[in-house]
């Protein structure tokens, strides 16, 4: 046969690869004549593992492109691509064809079509010629290109490839009677074709959609996506490309059998263009409309609320006149400190050595004032570093003390030894038992004082429920100003011992000395011990679990070394210096532990938890979207924050509450350093947590009051 | 005699230079480490939840190819592009040699953008790079980036549902995802597309620079799959 010598011989017909041997392949049994079959196709033997793409090359990957030259008068079709195979690539996966594949091109010969004059030989034939382009694949990618040429002989049949291409032919999807219909429902794609037919019936069917970029190609069947059959209609809902890029009106696709389902001389596939119902889920506008000089307008606003309260709020600027207000609401803020949990234990203390003295007036004359000298000092000393520090720029808050691991180990360590102080484990003032009636004379006082700057510092994180607006607003006054209100938030903290030291009728009101004090006392160790418990779970959330398992292992080391200072003789000298040795030991091992700090969550958590983090662009993204956002200002070492979190944030009701109107719920976590969240205080002219707004779009921000109550909560969310 | 001095002087200098190498190796190590365990952790099951465009974008910790810490939300308030990379495909090698890249990455640092190309490709991959080669490759390219990351975990590259390389993502400066897919618009190998095509991260920034609304904000990346860990 000429022909065949012809097609096999002629060089340019094959281009081989490392990885794919390619021919250009033709089949026209009739000859080239107009309306005769006449087909050419490429026909690619891939390296085992290697595969290339269909038309949706699917995740990754580029269809094979052929560019024909051909005579005037022919016209190439589209390629009729076979079936393909899905091919997972990891958590990716692609539509394409390993083995061997041919992909058959039909020619349409016109009229017009001249055949070139037969010289010589008499067997006239029309060159054909084909620039392939193809991504061939395994793991690595590699872009490969040929050309070919073909003579395909006019006269006679070209039949040497018509296995091949018959193969191809029965492997070709098959168009179905009806178009079914694709409808669009949120993130999913439910497809439903109809009058499939017997032999597909019950089987599971694999899914291509030719448009690129539609679905998630990884989906897998029974796994991310359903599909089932009602007599010979197919319903599958798949679901939706999460960067999808199409949005087409009509969706051609194409359904397989699997191939242990695929039976020889029996359509494999159906193919259909089915129109799209249902409304595409909005790509979200992106509205990236933040120019340089809006960026900079918003930088400068920024600055601003870092710099200078209320300056994004509608909460009414402060008056002058409103200084005595502000002192009077420090004065009657401190002495609410007295009913705080936080300065319980100190108000143990106080109680007790009250009773120990009782009848003494002069003593609990000095004592009082000795209290409210150390409470006011302190407040003073706490305040001015505060404005110090923020002048000096630092964005600190009020409780900012307790931010520092450090401070926290210390607070841990002295509440221990108060605590073992209070069982009995030791005595203060064993050492130096000679001299005691001086330490009698001048011990009290520096207790009593000392008691009070330790009540100052353990109230400080507890003022903002009651102080928090009137901090806020003496961090924006003159320096005088602030630290008179400092005074004055001291001076009502201490004011009922003060009282009580001047005013016999409330002395006398305290019970007599007696053995009922022992008991008090030891039972008052008790607080002290909690107030540990709170420390190490703080600490906790600065330095991690290492850290807080490393200071509760230290704190057992210096009790023990307290204990055994109280030894006597060669005991106490040996069991002490072993005790401090290894407590140096420890110290040194793992006592970094203690003061590092664990950085917050390295992915910013995931959508669809009720709290998010928050962010003042967050919140205004929020808000801009026209929804109601809801801001819990908190911190791990703010006792009221940690009660509203597990009673009014946690319930029921009130949640159900939240997402009936749809609020976003956002929480700032200040229990490290966060200038973020410092200046978003201030400018709420507050310095400290718990902080609790409500912003409505639209509307200025509700603040609730730091002791939530479920019924203000609901009340707030019922006016949105 | 004469030449002990400077070999020794030499000696000296090339352990400490194995040590410094050595402790930038094992800090990164412990990072990578560190951010690796702590992204699968909070990750979990939310592996496939890749943000779509108008959306947040989520936040990471990465090391760059020095061994620095780069966090996402550091940059807020500029925006940030990703570009997905790894110099072992084809498609990356089309738009670096041809200097594409390079010069798509100096027009947009130029204006303040921070750019971050992002290298998923496992260790395992015929083709990685460990840090210092893929470093020294972007150089011989005359590349740009602000930092170049490596992701060989995966991690990034699940969170943000990077398909190809190259992939690109651009953030806003509120940290929303306003773009996501290729480089440009013409999906092929062939150097001589690059001219005729529009290059979508150009055409991006410039519409977000000039305050208007992306045109092209979603479209096809194209390239070779990112050979994640499996």
């Amino acid at each position: 046969m000429p022909a065949a010598a012809q097609l096999s011989a002629k060089p340019g017909a094959v281009v081989t690869t490392p990885h794919v041997r390619a021919e250009l392949v033709a089949h026209a049994p009739e000859g080239v004549a107009p309306g005769a079959p006449v087909w050419v196709g490429l026909q690619i033997t891939h390296q085992p593992e290697w595969h290339t793409y269909w038309k949706n090359a699917g995740d990754s990957g580029l269809p094979t492109e052929l560019n024909w030259t051909l005579p005037p008068g022919v016209a190439a079709g589209e390629i009729a691509w076979p079936v393909p195979r899905k091919i997972p690539v990891g958590t990716l996966a692609n539509y394409g064809y390993e083995g061997t594949v041919l992909l058959p091109v039909p020619l349409e010969v016109s009229s017009t079509f001249k055949p070139p004059l037969a010289l010589g030989t008499g067997a006239s034939s029309m060159d054909i010629r084909l620039k392939a382009t193809w991504l061939v694949c395994r793991k690595e990618c590699i872009p490969e290109e040929g050309e070919f040429t073909l003579a395909l002989p006019l006269q006679g049949s070209t039949a040497l490839h018509k296995a091949d291409f018959d193969a191809t032919q029965a492997a070709q999807p098959q168009p179905l009677a009806k178009p079914g219909a694709v409808e669009v429902n949120g993130n999913k794609l439910q497809v439903r074709l109809e009058d499939l037919p017997a032999a597909a019936q019950g089987k599971t069917l694999g899914f291509f959609p030719e448009t690129p970029e539609l679905i998630r190609t990884a989906a897998e069947s029974g796994k991310d996506w359903t599909q089932s059959w009602e007599g010979g209609t197919w319903t599958a809902t798949l679901p939706l490309a999460d960067q999808r890029s199409a949005s087409p009106t009509t969706l051609p696709l194409v359904v397989a059998l699997a191939e242990p389902d695929r039976q020889p001389g029996q359509p494999v596939a159906w193919r259909t263009e089915a129109p799209v119902s249902g409304t595409w889920p909005a790509a979200a506008a992106p509205r990236a409309e933040v120019s340089p000089a809006l960026q900079a307008a918003l930088a400068a606003n920024a600055a601003d609320a870092a710099s200078a309260p209320a300056s994004f709020t509608d909460l009414p600027p402060q008056p002058a006149g409103t200084f005595a207000v502000a002192l009077l609401g420090a004065l009657l803020g401190g002495l609410l400190l007295n009913l705080m949990p936080c300065v319980f234990p100190i108000l143990a203390i106080k109680v007790l050595g009250f009773a120990r003295q009782a009848g003494n007036r002069s003593a609990h004359r000095t004592a009082g004032l000795a209290y409210t000298g150390g409470v006011m000092l302190s407040f003073l000393a706490l305040g001015g570093a505060m404005l110090a520090l923020r002048a000096a720029g630092a964005q600190l808050g009020w409780g900012f003390q307790l931010q520092s691991p450090a401070v926290v180990a210390a607070l841990a360590a002295l509440f221990t030894l108060m605590g073992l102080n209070l069982v009995g484990v030791f005595e203060f003032g064993r050492a130096a038992p000679n001299s005691l009636c001086s330490a009698q004379a001048r011990h009290p006082i520096a207790n009593d004082f000392l008691s009070g700057v330790l009540a100052v510092v353990i109230a400080s994180p507890c003022t903002a429920p009651f102080m928090g607006a009137s901090l806020g607003f003496a961090i924006g006054l003159p320096a005088t100003q602030a630290m008179l209100l400092f005074a004055a938030l001291g001076l009502g903290l201490a004011l009922p011992y003060l009282v009580a030291g001047f005013v016999p009728a409330i002395a006398k009101l305290l019970p007599k000395p007696g053995p009922w004090m022992g008991t008090l006392r030891r039972l008052l160790a008790f607080p002290m011990f909690a107030t540990v418990a709170w420390l190490v779970w703080v600490l906790g959330q600065q330095s991690g679990i290492d850290g807080a398992g490393t200071l509760l292992a230290l704190l057992v080391c210096m009790a023990a070394i307290v204990w055994a200072l109280t030894l006597r003789g060669r005991t106490r000298l040996v069991i002490a210096t072993v005790l401090v040795a290894f407590t140096a030991v420890l110290t040194a091992a793992i006592g970094r532990n203690v003061l590092q700090t664990v950085e917050p969550a390295r992915m910013a958590s995931a959508a669809g938890q009720r709290w998010q983090p928050w962010s003042a662009d967050r919140v205004s993204e929020l808000t801009g979207a026209g929804q109601p956002v809801f801001i819990d200002f908190t911190a791990a070492w703010c006792v009221t924050c940690q009660y509203n979190k597990k009673a009014t944030l946690a319930d029921a009701e009130v949640l159900a509450d939240f997402d009936s109107k749809k609020v976003a719920m956002l929480r700032a976590d200040w229990t490290r350093r966060d200038p973020a969240i410092t200046a978003a205080l201030t400018s709420l002219g507050r310095s400290g947590v718990p902080l609790y707004v409500l912003q409505a779009p639209g509307k200025p921000p509700v603040v609730l009051t730091e002791i939530l109550r479920k019924d203000e909560v609901r009340a707030a969310l019922a006016a949105l | 005699m004469s030449l002990s001095p400077s070999s020794d002087s030499r000696s000296i200098r090339a352990a400490r230079q194995a040590r410094a190498a050595l402790s930038r190796a094992s800090r990164r190590a412990v990072v990578a480490a560190a951010v690796a365990l702590g992204a699968t952790f909070l990750m979990g099951n939310h592996a496939f939840a890749a943000p779509a465009v108008g959306q947040q974008a989520p936040d990471f910790v990465a090391v760059d190819t020095s061994g620095a810490k780069h966090k996402l939300s550091d940059f807020a308030g500029k925006f940030v592009v990703l570009e997905w990379t790894n110099p072992g495909c084809p498609f990356v090698r089309k738009h670096y040699n041809s200097g594409n890249m390079p010069a798509t990455q100096k027009a947009a640092t130029a204006q303040g953008v921070v750019w971050l190309s992002v290298n998923s490709t496992e260790r395992a991959a015929s083709d990685y790079l460990q840090p210092a080669a893929l470093d020294a490759w972007m150089k011989s390219q005359k590349a740009s980036p602000t930092a170049v990351l490596m992701d060989e975990d995966g991690v990034i590259g699940q969170a943000y549902g990077a398909r190809t390389t190259p992939h690109i993502f651009i953030i806003d400066p509120k940290g929303m995802l306003v773009y996501a897919g290729g480089i440009d618009s013409i999906a092929s190998a062939r150097p001589d597309d690059i001219k005729s095509a529009t290059n979508y991260v150009n055409q991006a920034l410039g519409e977000a620079f000039g305050g208007k609304p992306i045109s092209a904000a979603s479209t096809r990346p194209y390239g070779c799959s990112v050979k994640y860990k499996s």
